[in-house]
């Protein structure tokens, strides 16, 4: 998986691309502990994540919980079979999907 | 009428008969199928000696004719046999080809056998060919004259080595109806062949060859909708299987994946479902799995893929105690793997080193 980071102002965007599985779930986590202080947005592009595990889904259950304490989150760009994990975990009604 | 008992043939890179022990009776209709290789046609060539066996035993009726004393040119005259390559003389036009033999080695008179063979012409629809040459017919045609010169020798058993395999798919039929019509007429016959739905018809035995012998025989019924034993199984439904064994947690999990991932490539699975499949074997094994196993677990992961019913299915055995994922409190990780799954199911076995097995089949 890779992990690209664009700042502007208080806004981080995070595009993903490959696979969130049990082995890159951590790298993400990490990143987003060293990155979200002091964000009042975060932005997070799945237009290029093919792939996302439960493992996946813990990291960015413990973002939303960390961005509604300073701020917003938003999931952008999600395809069908991420969506449908979405739904079916009932994702949806947590996490802002756009 | 044929009996063989512990016949064995070795070559010196391959032993496709390792030891195989069977009756054939008088009337019996056998099929015989299996992958290549595994002595399918070795053993009817071991039948009429065409192929000398390393070790065991054939008889035919009271007489064993892998004694050295046997007269084995004897025996042949009432065993035919149906090449895939049709063997025909080409100097010789139809009709001479099947009074040939009759004239020779039975001492028929030219009329009787040229009676006989027009009338033998006549029940695989070539009368109308007899004065042609061998050259100037189809492939289905030569087959064909190749099966009525065969029985102008009044064989008590014939035996059929894939017979319509050289065969353009046109005039496998042809050919095919003439075979069936003798196994109508109570004719003994083995027949080696890849057309599953021909030797479900035709049998009253079907023979599955794998792993050196008869690795399962029954009922057409048994073998194709009922097959018992494993290499049978995958082979009726035309599984592709992969299998991976992890024993460590440090096991390589993205080259696991891959695997998976070039499996379903390789056999045109959809994304679709080799994505379903990565998520049963990752949310199964990592996240509720392996987390509970105790040191030196062993967990199997046998993935199949049946062509024939284009569906996936899953098994998975663990050591360790009794242990149902569906108990725990593993709510994110199953939702995906019945997100997934079309159904699920966990069996306490008592097997080798495994306690529990769950079957998944994917959606």
């Amino acid at each position: 998986m890779t992990i690209e980071k664009k700042l502007t102002g208080t806004e981080l965007t995070i595009a993903l691309a490959g696979r969130l599985d049990t082995t890159t779930a951590p790298q993400l986590e990490n990143e987003l502990k060293a990155s979200l202080d002091g964000i009042e947005k975060l932005v997070l592009d799945f237009s290029s994540l093919d792939y996302l595990s439960s493992a996946g889904l813990r990291v960015l259950l413990s973002a939303q919980k960390t961005m509604n304490k300073q701020g917003a989150m938003v999931v952008r760009n999600v395809n069908e079979t991420i969506g449908e994990i979405f739904d079916v975990t009932g994702f949806c009604d947590i996490l802002t999907i756009e | 009428m044929i009996r063989i008992h512990h016949l064995k043939k070795a070559y010196p890179n391959a032993t496709p008969l390792q030891d195989v022990c069977t009756e054939i009776r008088q009337g019996d209709v056998i099929s015989i199928i299996g992958p290549s290789g595994t002595g399918k046609s070795t053993l009817i060539r071991c039948i009429n000696m065409l192929e000398t066996p390393t070790a065991g035993e054939i008889w035919v009726k009271d007489q064993c004719i892998t004694d050295k004393k046997c007269d084995i040119s004897k025996v042949r005259r009432k065993m035919g046999m149906v090449f895939q390559s049709f063997n025909l003389f080409p100097h010789l036009t139809v009709i001479e080809n099947i009074m040939k033999a009759p004239v020779d080695l039975l001492g028929k008179t030219r009329q009787q056998a040229y009676d006989q063979g027009m009338q033998l012409l006549r029940t695989v629809g070539l009368a109308d060919k007899a004065l042609n040459y061998p050259d100037n017919l189809s492939g289905g045609q030569k087959q064909r004259v190749a099966i009525a010169r065969t029985l102008a020798m009044e064989p008590e058993i014939i035996l059929f080595d894939e017979p319509t395999s050289a065969l353009d798919p046109t005039m496998v039929g042809e050919v095919q109806s003439v075979i069936r019509d003798l196994a109508k007429k109570g004719l003994t016959m083995m027949i080696v062949t890849h057309e599953m739905s021909f030797a479900r018809e035709i049998a009253n035995r079907v023979f599955y060859m794998d792993a050196g012998g008869i690795y399962e025989e029954g009922t057409p019924d048994e073998i194709f909708d009922h097959p018992k034993r494993e290499k049978t199984i995958r082979f009726i439904r035309q599984l592709k299987v992969h299998e991976a064994c992890i024993t460590s947690r440090d096991f390589d999990f993205i080259g696991l994946m891959s695997e998976l991932e070039e499996f379903g490539r390789k056999h045109q699975i959809s994304q679709k479902t080799i994505y379903r499949m990565q998520t049963v074997f990752e949310e199964m094994c990592m996240q509720i799995l392996l987390p509970q196993m105790a040191e030196g677990f062993h967990l199997t992961v046998t993935t199949s893929y049946s062509q024939k019913e284009e569906k996936a299915a899953m098994q998975i055995r663990y050591s360790g105690k009794a242990f149902d994922p569906a108990d725990e409190n593993n709510i994110l990780p199953m939702k995906l793997v019945e997100n997934a799954a079309e159904r699920i199911e966990y069996l306490p076995i008592q097997e080798d080193a495994f306690n529990n097995q769950i079957n998944i089949t994917v959606k």
